[in-house]
């Protein structure tokens, strides 16, 4: 049986390479990032390594104790003292320790000039130390002039100084929350064994001047070097006993394996959304896997039939058929792991190229090759069992009839299916979208593909009215062309369907993506109606400076700047996001969503919509505990939009239980007779001194800004349902392909009786846009009722308005248009380029 | 070839369709097949051709030239005043449009189209008016008055047959090429169906060449050409089914 099948794939290998393309194109997709994040992980955690190679034990705050340290990038608080470095360089067996301090800080390049572009700090940060001196707790050696001796010097790695235009000698600005800060570069050192950074610019001072940066004498956390012989494991106990509470001692080994298992597991989301789009991708190629199989079934129902009389069994069809779609996985799987390793090594070079060294070994990960192969052969086989079970029924009497008779089943079951499952997919994602339930995404996921798979029944009882309806238009048009095609499109209405179906998909997901962005933006207008700030200052490097707000406030014409702060606290044990405002401007500057303003705080706190839903209401007791300090406040009002902070308080309550607490959004509102534009300049002069990072945007700026995010969003997502469209066109191509060789004969017949080459490649063309129109109608409604669906559900986080994206719509239709010639172009050439007279030969 | 043209000049009154030394070859060399061996033959207008030989003859090959969905090795033909062959491929479907009408063994008509769409498609093609009060006694003549509304599918072979006809005759062809007409049917419908097509000639003097290798099917005809070997080896007129078989026996078949 298997040689059969191997054989029968061999015979027509033609009408297969399509599917096969589609397989591997999913296949691909999945093997590509498979092998890039195998590749980024390999390269952090060589990076992770040389970062604690030389360091045997470190202390530092427990992440376990504070949930906010759960970010393995976030800065960490200065918690030891300089007491707590001796005691701790006291224990038995610890040779030396030696407290850790990070500034915050971007080394500016020698040419920086301040410009009011909020990316120009972007690309990798600076990272920047205390120095230590001694390279095992540095993790950097000295290869070039001295280490900082001096508080105004400076070292950089030897990568990072010339890119950024600095030699030694030179004066380098650093600009950090604090304002400038100027150093002489003394020395060049590298990180590790091969200064792989990572593209980060590295760099050291002493210990004075960073304490002195950052206003706060205290140390992140202290390196340990034991004495020789020492067990760290024992030494780290040691230590751990006489620390202050909330802190640890961690060997090097341990906090290396410990941050590169958090890499990896961002990676894993990183993998999972690439599965998504794998999937989605295979998805649609499966409708093309059932089409082929179904009209490779439906050509070879003559020699089945004979199969059958000869005493082949019916499960021996249906086994032979399965095993056909196995040959065809297993080689398209192949194909796709090996193109998307390829596609991952060259994507990788050329990030290289662009980025540095940021990958590791660029190998194909088992991962990829398990992956591959499972995907690839789970879609085919299930996409083929229909197609196989339709083969097993077909009766030996088959073999004997005079020709293919035009099979005219009933549609009846097939809309009934259709119609129970488009209702169950419907409801499903109501239920997701609108009863409150846990994990809400799986309904609705649940429901969008049961819906679709309805859709596509439904879409063959469409088609044939449809397909009439347009007959007379198309006659119209294209004359007797386009009532052929218009007839090839209803004769074979679950064929037509299903290939328009996997066009529906793509389309559906993009017109999905373009109403939810659209509608965003339509949020971010609607948000700024009710905007009567002048500018939002923003720095392109993390948070705002508090230093930079007093410069502006200093400033001429200036009448107030309102911040929003972000923190984290402990409410009833549980970790809740916390803004703080200034509530006698908050809602002068900005329109927010809340009841009352929040100027009638009057010292309590603001709940928003989830706390609402978790049982707190207005007149409740919080009590807010923070990293210093804890009270106990009245709720007095609603903020009415969720997502932004669960609770709300002013900056007393803010600087009471947080301390200093990072800046997410200052607005500055000027008085009434400034000139704006006047103003931005006087500001950001007055800035460029100290803070040459910091930039003001007017609000229209700011919603520019703000819609070039959500375009760069959709442009993303878009681009990975690329691969889903390609497919899905391939499957257009692929089902006119077989049915231009099932009406061979018919072409013939008409090139015989006059119609020209032009006609027959037209009517091919013609067929394939209606078709793809169709689809891309389909996926239009249900993308954009799917996308008005999920942005009423969002309700809560502020969307009003369902805004339809119609200059997206229009531009799918003609994209559909063209790419319904594009796909026709293959076929179209086989149907014109027939032999008449092997179309018309009498095969007896 | 000139010496072909001087031996049997062509006439150029009363011709519908003409070859003169008329060679087709298949593949090359020692594998080389002669399908047609210098043919000379003229289709005289408003008559009914028979086509006959034994399998292999090259009757078909003649078929196919003649009508231009072949093309000749050697040689020339024509249709009408036409000469088609050194004809571009879109000039002869444009021949084939206008001037030839086709009737062939089976797969006769897109199982798409019903049979009133398949009986105009001709004239959709080319883009003429349908001539109603024509389309009406050739309908009417056939017997396909109630039909013309079924699919193919939903036609018996004799129907199925009797539409191709129609569709041959409503566009007013020149001439008719018909491949083994009554092939596919059973002797009732077969004789049916030669009867028509003899009606048409008879009536509104229509030309039309006939491959066949059914002597009864010949019989039908004014004139039948003997096919061997890629040659015409004989000619008769008024044949009747006895006489046909009788040359076809002669001729080792």
């Amino acid at each position: 049986m298997f040689r059969l099948a191997v054989k029968s794939v061999r015979h027509n290998p033609k009408r297969l390479v399509l599917t096969a393309v589609a397989v591997a194109l999913g296949v691909a997709l999945a093997a590509a990032t498979f092998t890039l994040t195998n590749a980024l992980s390999g390269g952090f955690t060589k990076l992770f390594e040389e970062i604690y190679a030389g360091t045997d034990v470190i202390v530092e705050v427990d992440p376990d104790a504070d949930p906010a340290e759960e970010d393995p990038f976030a800065a960490t608080e200065s918690v030891f003292t300089g007491a707590d470095v001796d005691e701790v360089a006291a224990v038995d067996g610890v040779s030396s320790a030696w407290g850790g301090r990070q500034v915050m800080g971007s080394v500016l390049a020698a040419d920086f000039e301040p410009t009011n572009d909020v990316m120009a700090g972007g690309g990798p940060p600076s990272q920047l130390f205390n120095w230590a001196g001694d390279p095992r707790v540095d993790q950097a050696t000295l290869v070039e002039g001295d280490g900082p001796a001096a508080d105004d010097e400076i070292v950089l790695d030897l990568d990072s100084a010339p890119n950024l235009g600095y030699a030694i000698g030179d004066t380098v600005s650093v600009a950090t929350e604090a304002g400038v800060e100027e150093f002489t570069l003394v020395g060049l050192v590298r990180f590790g064994e091969s200064n792989s950074l990572q593209g980060a610019t590295l760099g050291y001072m002493t210990d004075a001047r960073s304490a002195a940066i950052n206003g706060d004498d205290g140390y992140e956390q202290i390196s340990v070097i034991v004495e020789d012989g020492a067990n760290q494991d024992a030494v780290a106990e040691a230590i751990g006993e006489i620390l202050p509470p909330d802190t640890r001692a961690i060997t090097g080994e341990a906090k290396a394996a410990e941050q590169t298992e958090a890499f990896d597991e961002i990676l894993q989301y990183i993998d999972i959304f690439a599965i998504a789009f794998a999937l989605i991708a295979l998805f649609v190629g499966a409708y093309i896997i059932v089409n082929t199989f179904r009209i490779i079934v439906t050509q070879r129902t003559r020699e089945f039939g004979l199969m059958r009389a000869i005493g082949v069994s019916g499960r021996q069809l249906r086994t032979m058929i399965l095993l056909e779609a196995l040959v065809v996985a297993v080689a398209s799987s192949t194909i796709g792991i090996v193109v998307g390793y390829l596609g991952a090594l060259g994507l990788s070079t050329l990030v290289e190229a662009f980025s540095g060294d940021i990958f590791g070994t660029v190998t194909l990960p088992l991962d990829a090759v398990l992956w591959g192969y499972s995907l690839g052969a789970l879609v085919t086989i299930v996409a083929a069992i229909m197609p196989a079970i339709h083969a097993s029924t077909i009766s030996p009497m088959e073999a004997l009839r005079e020709s293919a008779t035009e099979s005219k089943k009933p549609l009846r079951l097939r809309n009934v299916v259709g119609g129970a499952l488009t209702l169950l997919g419907v409801l499903a994602i109501v239920v997701g979208l609108y009863m409150d339930i846990e994990r809400p995404y799986i309904p609705v996921g649940a429901g969008a593909m049961i819906l679709i798979i309805g859709v596509t029944l439904l879409a063959a009882q469409v088609l044939v009215p449809l397909a009439y309806g347009l007959k007379a238009t198309l006659t119209r048009i294209f004359r007797v062309d386009g009532k052929l095609a218009a007839n090839n499109i209803h004769r074979e209405p679950r064929r037509s369907a299903n290939t328009a179906a996997a066009l529906m998909i793509g389309v559906m997901l993009l017109a999905l993506v373009a109403t939810f962005t659209e509608s965003m933006k339509s949020l971010v207008t609607e948000q700024f109606k009710g905007n009567s700030a002048d500018f939002f200052v923003f720095s392109s490097q993390g948070a705002i400076p508090t230093g930079a707000i007093e410069v502006i406030e200093g400033e001429d014409g200036v009448a107030y700047v309102t911040s929003t702060g972000l923190g984290t606290v402990l409410l009833d044990g549980g970790t809740t996001n916390v803004g703080v405002i200034d509530p006698e401007t908050a809602d002068l500057a900005f329109d927010y969503n809340n009841e009352p303003d929040f100027d009638q705080m009057d010292g309590g706190v603001f709940i928003d919509p989830s706390m609402v839903e978790a049982g707190y209401e207005v007149g409740d007791e919080l009590t807010l505990e923070g990293p210093e300090g804890t009270a106990t406040l009245t709720v007095t009002g609603r903020y009415l939009n969720e997502g932004d902070a669960q609770v709300w308080i002013d900056e007393d309550t803010g600087h009471e239980l947080l301390g200093d607490y990072p800046l997410a959004q200052s607005m500055v509102v000027l008085d009434d007779d400034v000139d704006a534009a006047e103003a931005q300049d006087q500001l950001l002069e007055a800035l460029a001194v100290d803070y040459p990072l910091v930039v003001l945007q007017s609000p229209g700026e700011f919603e520019q800004l703000a819609n070039q995010f959500i375009d760069l969003l959709l442009g993303i997502i878009s681009a990975m349902l690329g691969a889903a469209l390609v497919i899905a066109l391939l499957g257009v191509a692929n089902t006119l392909l077989l049915s231009v060789t099932e009406r061979t004969r018919e072409i013939g017949l008409l090139r015989a009786v006059g119609v020209r080459r032009r006609s027959i490649r037209r009517m091919i063309r013609i067929e394939s846009m209606v078709m793809a129109i169709f689809g891309t109608i389909l996926g239009m409604i249900l993308g954009v009722g799917l996308g008005a669906a999920l942005v009423r559900a969002l309700e809560d986080f502020g969307f009003t308005t369902i805004t339809i994206p119609w200059v997206w719509l229009l531009l799918y239709t003609i994209s559909a248009a063209i790419a319904g010639v594009l796909a026709a172009v293959w076929p179209a050439r086989r149907a014109a380029k027939l032999d008449i007279l092997q179309a018309i030969a009498f095969d007896g | 070839m000139t010496t072909t043209l001087t031996e049997t000049p062509r006439t150029s009154v009363a011709v519908a369709a003409s070859m003169r030394g008329g060679a087709k070859t298949y593949g090359d060399g020692d594998a080389a097949v002669r399908a047609l061996d210098g043919v000379d033959v003229d289709i005289a207008i408003a008559e009914f051709t028979a086509i006959m030989g034994p399998s292999g003859s090259g009757k078909s090959t003649l078929l196919h030239t003649l009508a231009g969905l072949d093309r000749l090795t050697a040689g020339d033909s024509w249709i009408g005043e036409t000469r088609i062959t050194g004809l571009s491929e879109d000039k002869i479907t444009q021949v084939r449009r206008d001037k030839i009408g086709f009737v062939f063994q089976a797969f006769n008509l897109i199982p798409s189209l019903t049979a009133r769409e398949n009986i105009t498609l001709p004239l959709d093609i080319a883009g003429r008016d349908i001539d109603p009060d024509w389309f009406g006694e050739v309908i009417a003549i056939l017997g396909l008055a109630d039909r013309l509304s079924h699919l193919p599918a939903e036609l018996s072979g004799g129907q199925q047959q009797r539409v191709a006809v129609a569709r041959a005759l409503v566009a007013r062809p020149e001439l008719i090429f018909a491949d083994e007409p009554s092939g596919n049917l059973d002797s009732r419908s077969g004789g049916e169906l030669l009867g028509f097509m003899r009606r048409a000639v008879e009536e509104f003097g229509q030309t039309i060449a006939m491959v066949t290798h059914d002597p009864t099917a010949a019989s039908y005809a004014d004139r039948v050409l003997f096919l061997a070997d890629g040659r015409i080896v004989d000619e008769m007129r008024e044949p009747t089914a006895e006489r046909v078989l009788d040359r076809m026996k002669q001729m080792g078949h």
